[in-house]
């Protein structure tokens, strides 16, 4: 199936060409990785800071708040606040998740999946890379410049984020950053979308991808669509902060009363929607197949799960006003809008239904990625099925820029996908490490996170249900959310948890790749798809030889076989009775 | 070492605030983690479709759990080693996950979203007709980080020298319909009374609306809070709601005309940040 046979370079010998500016797409996985983990860090350190002011307004933050504000004597301010949450949505999002799971992931799944020796455009990836961190390094210097960082939420809104509301040059930096990490983003969208159609293996028709690929695949094309309308919003934001423009401005500061503030929101969630999706599909990829492989079948209604994405992906992007019902919608609108986003339910169900299929007189082996993957069904389920409460125009009324919002993407897009990028770290560990990790430690590591999640997101959305608005500083002004002080408390000894809990994933992580000595097996988990074809760590250039695909990717627990083994590799026939 | 003790005492008072907090907070009451109480009229329809939609996502939610849990137990590796070998594409497969998706759509999404859509055309956005009935009308205008309320005054017409002004300090009647227009002076702002289930955005350079009434037997003391972040003293935007009996109200509502034909400068530009009653609600503002 592939177009061309991709040659063979020689090995790359001196670190720099290795190491730094590697057209490896293994190395810019591995780099993407460490990218990921650090975005993550630094974005749950923020999130210690947001919580610990939620439940303790005006106590000093312990042992490192005097570092960060010795202005106020370790109390975080007011105004930090917001530069917190912003900054915190926004690492999260674009810095942490979007490169552990597609940068990582989609660097390192696709070509191994697919039968491909690298990607289609090695130099592009290696610019996406090298981009992602001029953006992040854009970023983090607004930190430090004069009147702060942005400081309008990850959303941005105009006014706020025009000159009008956030004078610092913070937030220009941050529409900066925001564009040329869209820059970056939109490469590596053309090079996975372009990999996948071209470098198939012979044999290997598009159902015949894992379904991993298919999730990478889906969220590069929604990556590739939208991440330049995001763009073009950000740009336009820098126009009227810098050249004097008025798209976004309204009102007494607009002299020539041409812009609308609420175009933004247009722009930003016609981006914004697909987004959820574009940091999901990955997740939900590689959950359909981990089911399978250590359910030892088939998945059930592949090919349903694979149209039930592509179907998800399409309806995103009709959805988004959604997220403006109370910017006082036209009811015809809400009402198309509130339709279009119910029938995501459908697709929604149909993998629920797959996902129970494929457990489902399956011979279940619980190991790390196993253990996460289900986590995924269990968080996804709650994230899912709370979203009928928002895109529900009456009840969005209520809710909307409650807590309850933050609790329902939270477990949407910070949960699911959280424990999705872990069951995909500790399954594809040894094949880009060599070493597998810990299966205790990435146990605990999976049941303190859980717990910790899910105090955190379960009471975030049940403050919000209370009445307690977001992105407040100190919400104990109001008499009636007084009675919310001890769940607030509560949920930050879960987020405290859920942080400690990372310290068993670190220690794995760092006493495997440093410290142990033991290779791992060219196939640990016992499982077909093509990577798993190939030598641990894959080797320079994937394959020797192009592989040719006889089979699907889920092929377990054929009773005919008669190998010894449970399960056939991609390249083999397919057995028949 | 002073600077120890400090922190240990803030700790301190800080830890006993808090035992002090959970106390008065009653945790193991429901009533706790309801939202605060409904004083409009309508708000029990967002209520009731809160619940509905509740009771849908239990059962479904307890359904994946069960199947997540039941299947993990019944079929771990040690105790049915042997899978059963089925891609899932069998009719009798086919049709029962069809089936669950349409069961999901039907009874769950399209009742909701009938149920939603019927309130808001009929109720929220069904806007009160000032020639057929008896309404009040307030304007609302939202800046960093206050809210400035307008009546009308004696002459009905707004913006006008004998208009009722208040800076977070909002008044209104029970018993009677009350529609709001707002604005924004700056950045977007979202006006939110929790009691009564509502918020509407505030934006520059545009009108939006919204109408509530409010139930008998509610008059008392409200917080009225900014939903959207509007910068650094979002979280301070706060109003007052009092809710008065209609005849309470009315002779406030004399009293305050009549105080402000006597003390508003009609001389002072700032007074008329008001706009004239507008009968669309897109109609861009604040042209200067």
């Amino acid at each position: 199936m592939a177009f061309y046979e991709q040659h063979i370079h020689p090995k790359p010998t001196t670190f720099l060409s290795k190491y730094i500016f590697s057209f490896d797409h293994k190395m810019i996985a591995r780099q993407f990785i460490w990218y990921g983990i650090l975005g993550l860090g630094l974005g749950g350190m923020m999130a210690m800071l947001i919580r610990w002011t939620l439940s303790n307004p005006g106590v000093p933050f312990p042992v490192l708040g005097n570092l960060f504000f010795p202005m106020s004597g370790g109390v975080v301010p007011p105004d930090s606040y917001a530069m917190l949450f912003t900054m915190h949505g926004t690492i999260m999002i674009f810095y942490a998740i979007t490169p552990l799971l597609i940068g990582a992931f989609g660097n390192f799944c696709i070509p191994l999946m697919i039968g491909a020796r690298d990607m289609a455009f090695p130099a592009m990836n290696m610019l996406s890379f090298w981009l992602a961190v001029l953006s992040a390094i854009i970023l983090v210097a607004s930190l430090f410049v004069p009147l702060g960082a942005a400081a309008s939420g990850w959303t941005a809104y105009p006014t706020l984020s025009t000159l009008i509301g956030s004078p610092g040059v913070g937030q220009t930096l941050w529409a900066i950053a925001i564009f040329v990490l869209g820059i970056s983003s939109t490469m590596g969208a053309i090079n996975y979308i372009t990999t996948v159609i071209t470098l198939r293996a012979p044999g290997m028709g598009y159902f015949d991808m894992p379904l991993t690929v298919w999730g990478l695949w889906l969220t590069a094309i929604l990556n590739a669509i939208f991440l330049p309308v995001l763009g073009a919003g950000g740009l336009l934001l820098v126009f009227d902060r810098v050249f004097g423009t008025q798209f976004f401005l309204a009102g007494a500061a607009a002299t020539n009363g041409t812009g609308d503030p609420v175009l933004f929101q247009h722009v930003f969630w016609i981006f914004g929607h697909p987004e959820v999706y574009i940091l999901i599909l990955p997740a939900w990829g590689m959950v359909s197949d981990i089911l399978s492989f250590f359910s030892r079948k088939p998945a059930f209604g592949a090919k349903a799960t694979a149209l039930a994405m592509t179907s998800i992906t399409i309806l995103s992007t009709l959805v988004y006003g959604h997220h403006m019902y109370t910017t006082q919608m036209s009811p015809l609108l809400t009402q198309t809008f509130m339709t279009l986003t119910m029938t995501i339910s459908i697709p929604s169900a149909i993998f629920f239904a797959n996902w129970l299929g494929t457990l489902w007189r399956g011979s279940i082996r619980f190991t790390s990625p196993m253990v996460f993957s289900m986590g995924v069904v269990f968080v996804f389920g709650l994230g899912g099925l709370t979203g009928l409460y928002l895109g529900t125009v009456t009840t969005d009324l209520y809710l909307h820029d409650t807590y309850f919002v933050v609790g329902h993407f939270h477990y949407t897009m910070a949960a699911s996908v959280l424990l999705g990028s872990f069951a995909a770290i500790y399954f594809w560990f040894p094949k880009m490490f060599g070493k597998m990790l810990c299966e205790k430690l990435a146990l605990t590591h999976f049941w303190i996170t859980f717990l910790g999640l899910n105090g955190v997101f379960m009471g975030m959305m049940m403050v919000g249900y209370g009445g307690m608005h977001r992105r407040i500083y100190n919400p104990f002004i109001y008499e009636y959310l007084e009675k919310l002080i001890p769940l607030n408390a509560l949920i930050t000894t879960a987020a405290l948890l859920m942080g400690i809990g990372q310290i068993p994933f670190l220690i794995n992580l760092v006493s495997t790749l440093f410290f142990k000595k033991e290779m791992a097996p060219d196939n640990p988990w016992e499982v077909g798809t093509l990577e798993w074809t190939i030598p641990t760590p894959a080797p320079h250039y994937n394959f020797k030889n192009i592989p040719v695909v006889k089979c699907g990717p889920h092929e377990f627990g054929n009773p005919n076989l008669t190998t010894g083994r449970d399960f056939q590799y991609q390249t083999e026939e397919l057995v028949k009775g | 070492m002073n600077k120890i003790i400090v922190t240990l005492i803030s700790l301190f008072t800080s830890l006993s605030a808090f035992a002090d907090s959970v106390v008065k907070s009653n945790p193991w009451s429901l009533s706790t983690y309801l939202p605060p109480e409904d004083i409009s009229v309508n708000g029990h329809l967002i209520d009731y479709l809160f619940n509905y939609t509740t009771y849908f996502n239990i059962f479904f939610f307890v359904l994946v759990c069960l199947g997540l849990i039941g299947f993990s137990w019944m079929y771990r590796a040690k105790n049915h080693p042997k899978p059963y070998y089925t891609y899932g594409n069998k009719k009798s497969h086919i049709l029962v996950a069809t089936a669950i998706g349409l069961f999901v759509f039907l009874t769950v999404d399209m009742n909701i979203t009938r149920i939603s859509n019927n309130d808001y055309v009929g109720v929220f956005t069904n806007w009160p007709n000032a020639k057929k009935e008896q309404v009040l009308k307030v304007e609302v205008l939202a800046q960093q980080w206050a809210w400035s309320f307008r009546y009308a005054g004696k002459d009905g017409v707004f913006n006008t020298e004998d208009d009722v002004v208040s800076l977070n300090d909002l008044r209104l009647p029970t018993g009677k319909k009350i529609v709001f227009q707002l604005q924004s002076k700056d950045v977007i702002h979202s006006f939110f009374i929790a009691n009564t289930r509502r918020k509407v955005d505030a934006i520059p350079g545009r009108i939006t609306r919204m109408w509530f009434e409010l139930k008998d037997g509610t008059a008392g003391d409200y917080e009225i809070a900014c939903a959207e972040m509007c910068g650094t003293y979002h979280y301070r935007m706060a109003a007052k709601l009092k809710v008065y009996p209609q005849e309470k109200f009315d002779r406030w509502m004399t009293e305050a005309e009549e105080k402000a034909k006597q003390e508003n400068d009609a001389d002072n530009a700032e007074l008329f940040w008001g706009w004239p009653w507008s009968s669309n609600s897109n109609v861009s503002m604040m042209k200067k």
